[in-house]
């Protein structure tokens, strides 16, 4: 039953209620819309729902307020959110294009009709290529959502079933629509040359393709899918199954489960294995081992005391004091001396008479020591003399 | 014959009884799964342990040893087994899809031990192989079952703080193991729906 007048007011009437159209579709799931609520988005105007009812574009179900089926339906198409999978809707638009538009069009006497037929098949044409890639995004995800939140094994098995047929459907339509513009029609589209169609129907072909791709991956997805569920379903019926056997005791004398433990020989059975391996004898005897001992012996508490072993006395000879004498030779004193004498510094010390014998390489060596002791009382002359395999500079006493 | 430097650590883990699980959350672990993945290092791997007589099982995204000879007696062997497929039975009872990867606190079951008499049921039937009295609250019973998963290496902890558990790769192990108990067909039908 048509309640509007024009779409003037049609789009008035929405208008109006647009607050409780919107949270209405927000909520579409939940089924349980109550009209109280609705008073409170509409700030208490009870005129806006009575006449969105009138005009069914909300329907009252009890003390519950729901969206009219026609209007979810093209509200959730133009907002591309449709969950539900349409093949039908595709079928009847090939079936239009190719049975009355196509037909007509060839029919047709006159450039206007002619026209207005043209303009049909491409509206269809690019509203088929639309819906199905839509139908397979929407499918895919379905699929997903299904398998992910569907708590219920059997339904999740048969709602993806549904799935997989629905993805045979639109493989057929794509094959149909493909065969439609390639094969079946070629009369059509060899009189209608127009640019635009042929820029359409290149458009389809490419979404044709690109959807047929993607029902390849989406069947191997849902395949995979049903595969996982029916592993899991038949494992709980087996693990349902032992489960029972088991409570009832039967389980050693009804199944196989002691050939197969018997058989098994997984670590995972054994009890934790510990090593007690003998401890290293040479560990015991570091400083790190006796600490251990100790450590042991305190918790142990055996009361055994280990007696500490006396050294033997140190014997006193080690003790009594040995001196060593060394003649040393007091260069200060040797300095003196030579101030007091007038010969040059080499040929004193090789003269000087020392409390001990001292061989020529450390009488050099005693030289060389004044020199760099002294060099402030002593006149470093620029005079070079040789004395056998040494050449010396000639020094005086200042 | 050159094995990978790892192969202390993993005989220490797997002569214990315990798995290699590729999903576990410490990354030692995951390392020491991808030293064993490598084919090459399997395969010397598998010879250097049979010498010593395990065998080095490759599982479904896990590793673990077998003997050739078993050692644990067939009472014990047994005993084991039970014990596992009341547990399965009663995680399962939690949740179907409680498998490999699944992540779980213990306050979940216990919530649902609550409101779910079926699961009541059998929390009650596991207090016997997890050797507890009936005076074990339904949440110690929850805390005492995941531990048991834990030390037969099915399962680990996962966060700390949040107290959440995760199931290893190694828990499909026991699902095959499940599977493959054959009960005659005879028998199947004899067991009511």
């Amino acid at each position: 039953m048509n309640h509007f007048n024009s779409i003037r007011e049609l789009l008035n009437t929405l208008n109006r209620g647009h607050k409780l159209l919107a949270e209405l579709f927000e909520k579409r799931k939940s089924l349980s819309y109550k009209y109280e609520y609705a008073l409170d988005v509409l700030d208490g105007n009870d005129d806006i729902i009575q006449l969105l009812i009138n005009k069914d574009i909300i329907r009252q179900n009890g003390n519950f307020l729901e969206l009219d089926d026609q209007f979810l339906q093209f509200f959730e198409q133009i907002l591309e959110v449709n969950e539900e999978i349409n093949t039908s809707y595709i079928n009847e638009n090939i079936r239009q294009v190719k049975d009355e538009y196509m037909l007509y069009y060839l029919q047709a006497n006159s450039d206007g009709e002619r026209y207005k037929y043209l303009k049909a098949v491409k509206s269809s044409l690019r509203k088929i290529g639309r819906i199905t890639v839509r139908n397979i995004l929407d499918l895919s995800r379905n699929i997903e959502n299904t398998f992910k939140t569907e708590p219920n094994y059997k339904i999740k098995l048969s709602k993806l079933e549904v799935h997989k047929q629905k993805l045979t459907a639109i493989q057929l339509l794509i094959e149909q629509t493909e065969k439609l513009i390639t094969e079946d029609e070629l009369t059509f589209f060899k009189t209608a040359s127009d640019e635009e169609l042929r820029a359409i129907t290149t458009q389809l072909r490419l979404e044709l393709t690109e959807s047929r791709q993607n029902l390849i991956e989406t069947r191997k997805q849902i395949i995979e899918y049903i595969n996982q569920i029916k592993y899991q379903s038949k494992f709980i019926e087996k693990l349902r199954l032992v489960k029972y056997l088991r409570d009832q005791y039967e389980i050693k004398a009804k199944s196989n489960l002691v050939e197969l433990i018997n058989n098994n020989k997984a670590t995972v059975f054994e009890s934790k294995p510990s090593y007690p391996l003998k401890i290293s004898v040479n560990y015991l005897q570091t400083d790190a081992g006796y600490e251990v001992v100790k450590k042991l012996s305190r918790r142990i508490k055996t009361g055994i005391r280990p007696s500490v072993q006396i050294a033997e006395v140190i014997s006193q000879d080690y003790l009594n004091p040995e001196t060593e004498k060394e003649v040393f030779i007091n260069i200060h004193e040797v300095k003196n001396s030579f101030t007091a004498g007038g010969n040059h510094l080499f040929d004193f010390l090789m003269n000087y008479k020392f409390l001990r014998e001292v061989p020529f390489d450390e009488r050099v060596t005693v030289f060389c020591q004044m020199i760099s002791m002294f060099e402030e009382d002593f006149d470093v002359t620029e005079k070079f003399n040789r004395y056998n395999e040494i050449e010396y500079a000639v020094v005086y006493p200042k | 014959m050159s094995v990978p430097k790892q192969t202390g650590e993993i005989f220490d883990l797997l002569s214990k009884g315990q798995f290699i699980c590729s999903n576990s959350s410490d990354s030692d672990i995951r390392k020491l799964f991808d030293v064993i993945d490598d084919k090459n290092n399997f395969e010397s791997l598998s010879e250097y342990f049979k010498a010593i007589n395990f065998v080095l099982e490759k599982g479904d995204e896990f590793y673990y040893f077998s003997r050739t000879e078993s050692k644990a007696d067939l009472e014990r062997k047994l005993e084991t087994a039970f014990r596992w497929i009341d547990l399965i039975d009663f995680f399962k009872s939690f949740d179907n899809s409680f498998a490999s990867g699944y992540q779980v606190t213990p306050s979940e079951i216990a919530v649902k031990i609550s409101v779910d008499a079926v699961l009541k049921n059998k929390a009650d039937g596991i207090r016997n192989v997890l050797k507890l009295d009936d005076k074990t609250s339904y949440p110690e019973i929850v805390n005492k079952a995941i531990d048991s998963l834990i030390k037969d290496g099915f399962a680990e902890m996962e966060n700390e703080i949040l107290k959440s558990y995760k199931v290893l790769a190694s828990f499909k192990y026991l699902e095959e193991l499940v599977t493959n108990i054959n009960i005659p067909e005879n028998i199947q039908n004899e067991i009511p729906e």
